[in-house]
């Protein structure tokens, strides 16, 4: 509607304010404020988690990593499960072995758009698998697609993410160079969660879980030898 | 411009008020220390925080140099991805873009997360207005929503009320009894909230960051209400300001990296939400229809002036923190919707220069603001600018004359030499200890607020005649 009119002012404000060779290329940026993740990408993941209020395990195994999830379900008293499909969560055979401990458990395809909405915000626990980790921020980084969506790592109010080592980056920019038109458009939805929801607008005071979850847990499945 | 027309603002009458506030004073003060030390703390964790924060500059001075050319291929990326783009010349006119896409969608309740350009706009009213029920998110905003306020911080909303004041304003605002625990207000934010984003059928939000060449979006947010403003509702507005834009998707890191260090000293916010138009094909959740305003509102006025820098914020709120007038009066004294050093810039700009005296004055110029900063926007240059505008448009009378006559005095070395003189005689009277605390006639205006130094006994000059005769 007012498109042009619009577009006119910009071009012409853009016009009588650049200086002579304002900067006619976007500035190359080399190496700078690359920080990468240091000798130990899994350590430097983990301390950053920790740092950002989330909680880190590491399993060695598979049985290992099935166990941790279940002693973690357990231990928060989780009755109504969200879960994820394919992946680690596959691998590791999740919601078989969830089913057995007697748990109301959800997959993506048991649900439809209509019936997701009353299902997310009824579950007390999500698990999810991962599209990337961040080492240098320890972060957990998920891609919508039709099995993950959107709600999985947000409604519930306890967060378990199951990774794999492989899937570490370790910069910041290392994720970012995976997106572009050329490379591969980004998910209509990509969230990078860098620890449990805070907030701290009462007195400074932090509080977690206002909004998102108030727990995240990050379980990395290491089976490589070190 | 209407920008905050109907709020022209006393500064000196909200400072004196803000000054006599021992409770604001206190909150302010720990507020601001909190930030500072977490603002160095955040540079410092980088290897190379100047050589990024230079990059960063560039990139945004790249920009805007280029901002027709990227807003168009923002626009085509947002199209490409079956989102719809919206121009908005003015605040009014966003307002009605916005009414006008809850009415086609038969909205009529709406979430929002946290975003300045709402505020600038005065969006809540006129949904209102249009009978379409608005509730602010983000915790903090929830409470000056509650309590009929206007927000203090720019990342920290609330933070000039007590943990009394929020039990105080949510309990009458949800008519019921709640304790003063900040954790079982949050927890009850949190219920209340649930229920809406239950039933919202719109979400409104801002956008850190648009990527021209992918057309997405970027929230930055701690609490996770912009991840739920962008997944509950069928239908998804962002708005924007048109310097919002950056040219392309791997330029993100290098500001990502240095805003919530900035702001908090995080290493990230806790949610950084990336989105690439509306929800796809065998999706489960996510906004069927994405629309992104892009508002001028007198941006591209700043555009063409040497203002142009002030269009490279981020919004991070480091400069307020930092900030020697700040610290001490808070954010409502500033009037406008934007506090601090950069709202000192902002507000004069987008409202009008002569309508906003105070304002380009309360900074002591001394450069904490542009050291904070993380494009490194030269605020103190700025506001002599202003400085310099303002003189232009209002010669003062009274004032040109002193001017002149203090010209005169300068000019001619006798004359210099007597008004000293003359000076030292009066104030003798008056001096204690070196320092005037009270000065009769005009004078008081200055001294009611601070001491001024007293002229020395001796003048150096004469000193300097006796050392050398």
């Amino acid at each position: 509607m007012n498109r042009e009119a619009f577009l006119q002012r910009v071009r012409q404000a853009v016009a009588e304010g650049n200086r002579a060779g304002a900067i006619a290329d976007l500035p190359v940026r080399g190496g700078v404020g690359y920080q990468g993740a240091g000798p130990n990408p899994v350590q430097r993941f983990c301390d950053e988690l920790r740092g950002a209020g989330g909680v880190p395990h590491i399993a060695t195994g598979r049985e290992a990593a099935v166990q941790a999830v279940l002693g973690l379900v357990r231990s928060k008293r989780s009755r109504n499960i969200m879960l994820g499909r394919g992946g680690a969560i596959e691998r590791l055979d999740l919601a078989e072995r969830l089913r057995a401990e007697g748990l109301l458990v959800k997959q993506m395809d048991d649900l439809s758009a209509q019936t997701a909405r009353d299902s997310f915000f009824d579950a007390d626990l999500g698990i999810s698998n991962v599209a990337y980790l961040v080492a240098e921020t320890g972060t957990v980084v998920m891609a919508t697609q039709p099995d993950d969506p959107r709600s999985l790592s947000l409604l519930p109010p306890v967060h378990i993410a199951i990774a794999e080592r492989r899937q570490i980056l370790p910069d910041l920019f290392d994720l970012f160079d995976l997106f572009s038109p050329v490379s591969g458009t980004p998910p209509s939805c990509l969230t990078l969660i860098t620890g449990p929801s805070k907030t701290g607008d009462i007195e400074l005071k932090l509080v977690t879980g206002v909004h998102g979850p108030g727990e995240i847990h990050v379980l990395i499945l290491d089976t490589s030898p070190t | 411009m209407n920008y905050a027309r109907h709020e022209h603002h006393d500064f000196l009458g909200g400072s004196a008020h803000a000054l006599a506030d021992a409770g604001l004073q206190r909150v302010l003060t720990r507020l601001t220390d909190t930030l500072v030390a977490a603002n160095r703390r955040g540079y410092a964790a980088l290897s190379d925080s100047d050589k990024l924060r230079d990059h960063a500059k560039l990139i945004k001075e790249h920009t805007l140099a280029h901002l027709d050319r990227y807003l168009e291929q923002l626009e085509d990326s947002v199209k490409k991805l079956g989102g719809h783009v919206h121009w908005a010349a003015t605040a009014e006119d966003a307002r009605q873009i916005v009414v006008q896409i809850a009415r086609q969608a038969n909205c009529t309740k709406a979430v929002k997360s946290k975003s300045m350009t709402s505020e600038e706009m005065h969006l809540n009213p006129a949904l209102e207005k249009a009978g379409i029920e608005v509730t602010e998110t983000d915790f903090g905003e929830f409470i000056i929503q509650a309590a009929g306020e206007r927000p203090s911080h720019l990342v920290a909303p609330a933070v000039h009320h007590t943990r009394e004041s929020v039990a105080a304003i949510l309990s009458r605002h949800l008519g019921e009894q709640l304790s003063d625990d900040p954790q079982a207000l949050a927890l009850t934010g949190r219920r209340v909230l649930r229920e809406r984003f239950y039933q919202a059928d719109l979400g409104i939000t801002g956008a850190n960051f648009a990527v021209a060449e992918t057309g997405t979006i970027v929230l930055v947010t701690n609490e996770g209400n912009g991840r739920l403003t962008t997944t509950c509702p069928r239908v998804h507005v962002a708005l924007m300001g048109l310097e919002k834009v950056i040219p392309r998707f791997g330029d993100l890191p290098v500001f990502l990296k240095l805003l919530a260090r900035a702001a908090t000293g995080q290493t990230l916010s806790i949610y950084t939400t990336l989105i690439t138009g509306p929800r796809r094909d065998g999706e489960l959740d996510g906004p069927e229809e994405f629309h992104l305003v892009i508002l001028d509102n007198g941006r591209s006025k700043i555009l063409a002036t040497p203002f142009r820098e002030s269009l490279q914020c981020i919004r991070c709120g480091a400069c307020l923190n930092v900030c020697p007038v700040y610290r001490r009066v808070g954010g409502h004294a500033y009037g406008g919707v934007y506090s601090g050093p950069i709202g000192s810039i902002l507000t004069p700009l987008y409202d009008s220069v002569s309508q906003n005296p105070h304002l380009p004055h309360a900074s002591s110029l001394c450069g904490a603001c542009q050291a904070a900063c993380p494009v490194r926007i030269n605020i103190p240059h700025m506001l002599i600018g202003l400085r310099e505008l303002q003189h232009q448009f209002k010669p003062g009378r009274w004032e040109s004359l002193a001017y002149g006559f203090w010209k005169q005095v300068l000019c001619r070395p006798w004359m210099y030499r007597l008004a000293l003189k003359g000076a030292r005689m009066f104030t003798r009277f008056f001096a204690k200890e070196g320092w005037l605390s009270r000065l009769p006639g005009p004078g008081a205006n200055w001294t009611a607020m601070r001491d001024f130094p007293a002229p020395a006994a001796k003048a150096f000059r004469d000193r300097w005649k006796e050392l050398n005769s």
